[in-house]
């Protein structure tokens, strides 16, 4: 357990190390900033409609999938590329408890950033209309939705060195136009996994279901499918790191 | 019934007819032998498939054919075998962010190793007055004393060491041979591959050279010499009348080539033993004073670039 811990902590500084978090961080400022400029002079209801229009948005196709992207394909990737894999792997610990702890931590350091994001947002859109209540549901739909995207980009990392590119055409091109054109594919949407949640728990204006895709909104499946995407992820790099050769030639 | 010299008797590690391929590439072809107590160095140039054989006796690649063990365990299917074993790879595999005492603690905790064997570890190698600096700001040398630490700190019964000396002054090169040599003589297995050859000279009791994937000679550095029988031995004779003592030497059957530069010859005979034997009496004959009379090539540099032109 104690390795285990120890690998949680290190990945942590390894994931929002450097300029990374700083860069991430200014990233994570724009859906606060968008809801400030955004709702002056808007009377509470409008600043709700508002929040709904471009901030969350903002924060699930931008924010929250390039946080998730950085971190995530970084988790595997950072340690491929500096050298280190071989440092980890040579352990007495099982791999699926290391890929298992590596996933945890991007998790953990993606989810603190895209949530101060949704926090500072719903804190800006408080301070319009004086509810404050999509903050909890904000950190939990981004928590569900922030899992499943590290998940499939940590595989993704481990994969290839070009992650972020790949990353970044399957949110651009898949997550916000392809799947918006094409409502059927609204299930194979990662960012709207956590939106359904958010759904489920807030009561969001009628035109948000534009962004939901034709999905029914509901906690508890989506923390299933969160789940279950990242027990897919872990399991299918953990075999890869016991079956496949771990450094390259 | 005989035993390939590249068995040992008492293996803690064993190669059997492992092969690997990258795409086309043959990395190592055909390789079987075995380590034990002791240091064994793994001889060969640059690309010779050292690192790819070690990186596969750990367990981060899987033979393309053939099997791996580690006291008998593939280490690819039981990482237990990893609190016995260690490697200290060629690579950096260092985290920059940490410092040295944050680096070994880590290695530690992911062994289940006790916090307090961090500090003997760092002691060890010399690196207390670096230990919290962050790894960043290390020389190569630092590093690589960084990386043993971290190694030796799970107190690992069989270590593996790629490259080890790299990036080291000659201090801390004596250092570390220091630490494998005291680790060998207290019965814990200690591989080491190097493409210098003095530094495998200097620690290792038993060498395997590998020359294009291929495990090319195995023993002790005289056997295999020994080995070598259809090369010439070269000798240098020290002698106040080298000309006259080259004339007669070449009139024997045993003499293929004598070189003369200065009061140096440089011979090449088929058999030791009798030129030991001849060189004095020639020199009594002559009335030469004979000052020395030394084989040239019973260091492994000699011994590399026979095996490497056999090939």
């Amino acid at each position: 357990m104690r390795g285990v811990l120890s690998i949680v902590r290190v990945s942590l500084r390894q994931a929002v190390g450097g300029k990374r978090i700083i860069a991430l961080g200014l990233v994570g400022l724009i859906p606060a900033i968008v809801m400030w400029l955004a709702s002056q002079h808007l009377t509470e209801r409008a600043a709700f409609q508002r929040f709904h229009e471009a901030p969350m948005p903002i924060l699930f196709l931008m924010v929250l999938p390039i946080c998730a992207l950085v971190i995530g394909s970084g988790a595997m990737g950072d340690e491929r590329r500096d050298g280190t894999l071989s440092f980890l792997l040579l352990r007495p610990i099982p791999r699926w408890m290391i890929v298992a702890a590596k996933f945890f931590a991007a998790w953990l350091a993606a989810t603190g950033i895209v949530a101060l994001s949704g926090i500072a947002a719903s804190v800006a859109l408080g301070a319009r209309s004086g509810d404050y209540g999509t903050i909890g549901p904000v950190v939990i739909s981004v928590a569900i939705s922030t899992a499943a995207y590290v998940a499939v980009f940590m595989l993704l990392g481990h994969l290839t060195s070009r992650a972020v590119l790949i990353g970044l055409v399957y949110v651009f091109i898949w997550e916000s136009s392809i799947t918006f054109a094409a409502p059927a594919l609204a299930n194979a949407s990662l960012f709207r996994i956590g939106l359904t949640a958010y759904a489920s728990m807030v009561a969001v204006p009628s035109d948000f279901d534009e962004v939901l895709g034709n999905l029914a909104p509901g906690t508890w499946g989506a923390v299933a499918k969160a789940v279950g995407i990242t027990g897919l992820a872990v399991w299918a790099l953990a075999s890869m790191l016991r079956r496949r050769d771990t450094v390259s030639e | 019934m005989t035993t390939s010299p590249a068995v040992v008797a008492d293996a803690t590690v064993e190669v059997n007819e492992v092969s690997k391929w990258f795409g086309q590439k043959v990395a190592v072809s055909d390789v079987s032998c075995s380590f034990g107590p002791g240091i064994t160095g793994l001889l060969g140039p640059n690309g010779a498939g050292k690192t790819t054989l070690l990186r596969m006796i750990c367990g981060l690649l899987r033979p393309s054919d053939g099997t791996v063990s580690i006291f008998g365990i593939d280490p690819r299917r039981d990482p237990g075998v990893y609190s016995r074993a260690a490697l200290v790879p060629e690579e950096d595999a260092v985290y920059p962010f940490l410092t040295a005492r944050q680096f070994v603690a880590y290695a530690a905790d992911l062994a289940g190793a006790p916090r307090a064997s961090v500090d003997e570890s760092i002691t060890l190698v010399d690196l207390q007055a670096a230990a919290d600096r962050p790894i960043s700001g290390f020389s190569k040398g630092m590093r690589q004393r960084a990386k043993v630490a971290a190694a030796l700190v799970t107190t690992p019964d069989v270590l593996i060491l790629d490259e080890p000396l790299n990036g080291t002054d000659p201090v801390q090169r004596a250092h570390l041979i220091g630490i494998f040599r005291r680790m060998a003589d207290s019965g814990k297995t200690v591989i080491v591959s190097s493409h210098v050859l003095a530094e495998v000279e200097r620690m290792a009791d038993r060498v395997l050279a590998v020359v294009d994937g291929r495990l090319a000679a195995a023993g002790d550095i005289t056997a295999i010499r020994h080995a070598m029988a259809d090369i010439p031995y070269r000798v240098r004779i020290e002698v106040d009348e080298p000309r006259r003592m080259a004339a007669l030497l070449l009139e024997t059957d045993i003499v293929s080539s004598v070189t003369v530069a200065g009061v140096i010859l440089h011979v090449e005979t088929s058999d030791l033993g009798a030129l030991g034997v001849r060189v004095p009496r020639i020199a009594k004959d002559v009335d030469a004073r004979l000052t020395a009379f030394e084989p040239e090539d019973e260091s492994l540099e000699s011994v590399f670039r026979y095996l490497v032109r056999r090939r």
